[in-house]
């Protein structure tokens, strides 16, 4: 199919200071985990999207000197010479593909606790950081300011030497420019605080003189927040933000404009739980009549429509997109080729954010089983290789997250047929009533790619309504067979609080529930009074509170955790989750469990006072305490033997996805990929060594 | 006992598409084949027949058409049926009456007891074939086939047709007769691997057709209709679209 005329703005080159962006798809800065120190990891993920027909990538925020310090979460770092020398790879593979290299120097002032060098970092007022527990700043005077410019001129000349088109000006995200701008942050009464024109002069100053040092042969970006969401104290459209963009427009090249904070920049990196597509478009429109540099601006874009209305309605001038790139570093070659259908959709469940709140590990996406393995494990999202034992027939038991990735890789890799066994009508497996979850609509996603992708590959076929039991799969004539056929949530509260049921918990009574059985068992609820017990701590919990109470119930929500949903914090979903909740009146009580359950009854212990009992009048008791994986049929399988399997022609059997541990759908996903990229390794079940980033030391041998 | 199933692999189109120079069908080069839908009902209908006559006699499957039509005997063959036939035939036009005609020429020498066709072939939904077919065998035809009795003893099939408003219409028919076969009467088996290994290995005998059937139209030209005008394509998000859509609906009905 072609692309659709009124998409060609998308692809109309355009000016950012000395540079041009050969079409409007702008990769905003974002962390992947790789920093400077994972040099390679780093490079080839950057260099993905570049292939993928971004017009520009940047790195995630990188820190200008020793003092902004955000270990342990990962950010990129130019203190030195080696740091320009590692980045400098990033900037020559963008090249390589002809897109330009962005770098978005930062200095965190409160928010970096520098865990690993150990300094002190400095702000405009010594305020505890609101994001970074326990974190003071030192109180800058005008020495510290022109010292920290100082930092941003030196840190933009090695941008320079590294290769860098884009050199930023961050003050975003709460960040230290952001934080003279905001009386929230900036308490000073010297010509540094307090009026407009002095809360604007440290960021003012700063861009002048990097761009004096850098801007004939860099363009110069801006990213600046618009709004912070609480008020006066916060940063403001009108008053901040607007007036900045007009003070200093002729020293900026480029505007990245976008809203938020850092203690809710889920404001900014939106859940779909709670915002669709371009909700921050009011914002950057507001900029757009202001200023006559471009715009460029995030919105969790992924429909080529929204994209070319955004630039017709002259709301921007450039598509920004982080997760949408994370999700599918093709995008703009699928738009620009008109394979509309084949473009893999963010779903907003970042996934890919909290691997950057808890610090550290490698981000992840859960559509994208290939983000971050571009380098370690040589995946390129698009392109598969055709699998040396190609000749074999793949049955997948399964269709949920993992078997549908599995199967539809194999496809790719050319195998001779695969058939995708599924129980019920429909795949999906666990993705087919998750999105039934109030909020969680657009995660249908990961079922909707599949499926379409799957109905297009000619040597993969779903069998739907279709149970096989262990003599089924081995007379099926296979000679691969792949189990994943997921997990279910325990019904006799087994948890891991007490690695025990809980006495009474029993899913097969009419006042006790599971998940599954409110969500597609048709079970129906008894009475007005539940009691929801959540040993699990992600989304499940709070999702069927929302659901109970949205739908007139009376809910108490209990969780031996300190806090409920924690894992909701790294995917910046806990704060409106719990506005939501609370609106809803449910209850909620932490540091509970319940010790047992009976009809119309439910009693429960404070973990740190077992003795101080609660009693709850519960006409129903939902239990979220654990999965266990559904493995019958993988045991029965395996426990056969080799020999009995490869008298029926089957030689290989592997399991995936929650069948093997329950785990997140990203995990499951990639579960899936792996397997399917490696089935024609020599011992597929274990995955093969990844390539390390990391430094190898020469001995000295006497 | 003897079913005969008439099949056809039917093209299934890619995103995109070109015609033949001649303009007059599509370039193989951008579609698939496989079964026809309706087809692979007749096919698991006759299959059931046989199984509810506790597995006897015969499920024959026949098509009309070049090598590239084996794919949709051969997924009936892993279905289960017995035999396949395909009827090689070189007339350029290939309308349902001289299909019709093709496929009597093969299927009367049989001599089956039921003969099953689709209602309709999902590429070119003529819905005529069978009952040309049905002419040139000069046997009853019964169409939109929901259900089937079929007494071997009496040689008396009971259909049900489904007809518009949740009518059911029965008709009991004499046998031999020709049914054409809904979609919906039942959920085609899926082979498995072995099923499909095992009709790679049976062989499909190939028959030539006389022809010689007066063809009843005549292909001028194939073409992608220009879009219509008047409609208006709203932009945006699905909020903007949805805000404009009440917009239009509030204009009109002032
Ligand atoms: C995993 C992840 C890491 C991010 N890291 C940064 C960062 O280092 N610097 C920054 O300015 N924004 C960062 N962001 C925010 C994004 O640049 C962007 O503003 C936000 O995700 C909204 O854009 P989107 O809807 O296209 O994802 C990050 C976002 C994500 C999802």
């Amino acid at each position: 199919m072609a692309r659709d005329p009124k998409h060609d703005v998308l692809f109309e080159p355009i000016r950012i200071g000395p540079k041009t962006l050969r079409n409007r798809f702008y990769q905003v800065p974002h962390c992947n985990g790789a920093g400077s120190e994972k040099p390679n990891a780093q490079a080839w993920n950057r260099a993905m999207r570049a292939e993928g027909g971004w017009g520009a990538s940047c790195t995630e925020y990188c820190s200008i000197h020793p003092e902004s310090d955000d270990t342990m979460r990962i950010s990129a770092r130019l203190w030195d010479e080696d740091d320009v020398r590692n980045l400098s790879l990033m900037c020559d593979k963008l090249h390589e593909h002809g897109a330009l290299a962005g770098v978005e120097l930062w200095y965190g002032g409160a928010h970096a606790p520098c865990m690993e060098s150990r300094c002190v970092p400095r702000a405009p007022s010594q305020l505890p950081s609101d994001f970074e527990h326990l974190t003071y700043p030192k109180e800058m005077d005008k020495d510290d300011i022109r010292e920290v410019q100082g930092f941003y001129v030196a840190a933009a000349r090695r941008a320079r030497s590294a290769g860098f088109d884009i050199v930023y000006v961050y003050g975003s995200h709460s960040y230290l420019p952001q934080q003279f701008l905001t009386p929230f942050y900036n308490k000073r009464t010297d010509e540094y605080g307090g009026s407009f024109e002095n809360r604007a002069r440290f960021w003012r100053e700063t861009i002048e003189q990097v761009r004096e040092a850098v801007g004939d042969d860099c363009a110069i970006a801006v990213r600046i927040s618009t709004d912070m969401f609480m008020g006066e104290i916060g940063t403001q459209l009108e008053r901040d933000a607007l007036p900045f963009v007009e003070l200093v427009d002729n020293l900026v090249d480029l505007w990245d404009v976008n809203v938020s904070g850092i203690s809710e920049w889920g404001e900014d990196a939106t859940p779909s739980r709670f915002y669709e597509s371009g909700r921050q478009l009011p914002w950057q429109g507001r900029v757009k009549q202001v200023t006559k540099k471009p715009v460029v601006g995030v919105g969790r874009f992924t429909s080529a429509d929204v994209m070319a209305e955004a630039i017709r309605s002259g709301k921007l001038d450039i598509i920004g997109a982080c997760r949408p790139s994370i999700s599918d570093p093709f995008l703009p070659t699928k738009i620009s080729e008109g394979r509309y259908d084949d473009i893999r959709e963010c779903i907003g469940c970042n996934i890919c954010v909290s691997r950057w709140e808890i610090g550290g590990p490698p981000a992840v996406c859960t559509q994208n089983a290939t983000f971050m393995e571009e380098y370690r494990r040589g995946w390129h999202p698009e392109k598969f290789t055709k699998a040396e034992n190609a000749d074999n027939d793949v049955l997948v038991v399964g269709a949920g997250p993992a078997g549908m990735e599995c199967a539809m890789i194999l496809g790719k890799r050319g195998m001779r047929r695969v058939h995708l066994l599924e129980a019920e009508k429909e795949m999906g497996g666990i993705m087919r009533w998750i999105p039934l979850l109030p909020g969680l609509g657009e995660w249908a996603r990961v079922v909707n790619y599949r499926k379409i992708q799957i109905d297009k590959l000619k040597n993969v076929e779903l069998i739907p309504s279709t149970r096989a039991d262990a003599n089924a799969v081995l007379k099926y004539g296979a000679e691969i067979v792949v189990i994943a056929t997921g997990a279910y949530w325990a019904t006799n509260g087994l948890n891991g609080a007490t690695s025990e049921p809980i006495p009474g918990a029993d899913a097969s009574l009419p006042h006790v529930l599971t998940p599954e059985q409110i969500m597609v068992g048709g079970k129906e609820i008894p009475g007005e009074r539940v009691v929801i017990l959540d040993n699990d701590g992600y989304f499940m919990g709070v999702s069927l509170a929302e659901k109970l109470a949205t739908e007139g119930k009376q809910v108490t929500l209990l969780t031996h955790l300190g806090e409920v949903a924690p894992y909701m914090k790294f995917t910046l979903e806990l704060p409106n989750m719990l506005r939501k909740l609370h609106s809803l009146h449910v209850n909620i009580v932490t540091h509970a469990m319940l010790q047992s359950i009976e009809p119309g009854r439910a009693v429960s212990y404070h973990v740190f006072d077992p003795e101080h009992l609660t009693e709850w009048d519960a006409d129903a008791v939902v239990l979220i305490t654990q999965r266990r994986s559904n493995e019958a049929l993988y045991r029965e399988l395996k426990d056969l033997g080799t020999d009995a399997l490869r008298s029926e022609g089957i030689i290989g059997l592997y399991r995936i996805g929650d069948c093997l541990a329950p785990r997140m759908v990203a995990d499951c996903v990639f579960d899936g990929h792996r397997l399917a990229r490696e089935i024609d390794s020599p011992d597929p079940a274990v995955p093969k060594p990844f390539l390390r980033d990391r430094k190898v030391i020469e001995l000295l041998r006497a | 006992m003897k079913i005969v199933v008439c099949v056809k692999h039917v093209a299934v189109l890619g995103d995109e598409i070109r015609f033949t120079t001649d303009e007059r069908d599509v370039d193989e080069d951008y579609y698939d084949r496989t079964l026809n839908e309706w087809d692979a009902c007749a096919a698991e209908e006759a299959l059931r027949i046989r199984e509810r006559l506790g597995g006897e006699g015969e499920v024959l499957v026949v098509t009309v058409g070049g090598p590239s039509a084996d794919v949709a005997l051969q997924r009936c063959l892993a279905m289960g049926a017995d035999r396949a036939v395909r009827i090689s035939f070189d007339q350029t036009v290939h309308d349902p009456i001289a299909i019709g005609h093709a496929l009597s020429e093969a299927i009367v020498p049989e001599q089956p007891d039921l003969v099953l066709v689709g209602v309709q072939s999902s590429d070119s939904v003529q819905g005529s074939t069978g009952t040309a077919l049905a002419q040139f065998l000069d046997l009853p035809r019964v169409a939109v086939v929901k259900k089937v009795e079929y007494d071997h003893a009496t040689r008396r099939a009971t259909c049900h047709r489904e007809l518009e408003g949740g009518l059911v219409d029965v008709v009991e028919v004499d046998t031999p007769a020709v049914l054409a076969i809904q979609t919906g009467i039942n959920e085609p088996r899926y082979p498995t691997f072995r099923a499909i290994k095992d009709a790679e290995r049976k062989e499909i005998s190939l028959v030539s057709a006389a022809g010689g059937a007066v063809s009843g139209y005549h292909v001028r030209r194939m073409f992608v209709p220009p879009k219509p005008e008047g409609a208006e394509m709203l932009d945006g998000g699905p909020a903007d679209v949805a805000r404009r859509i009440a917009e239009i609906v509030k204009e009109r009905l002032a």
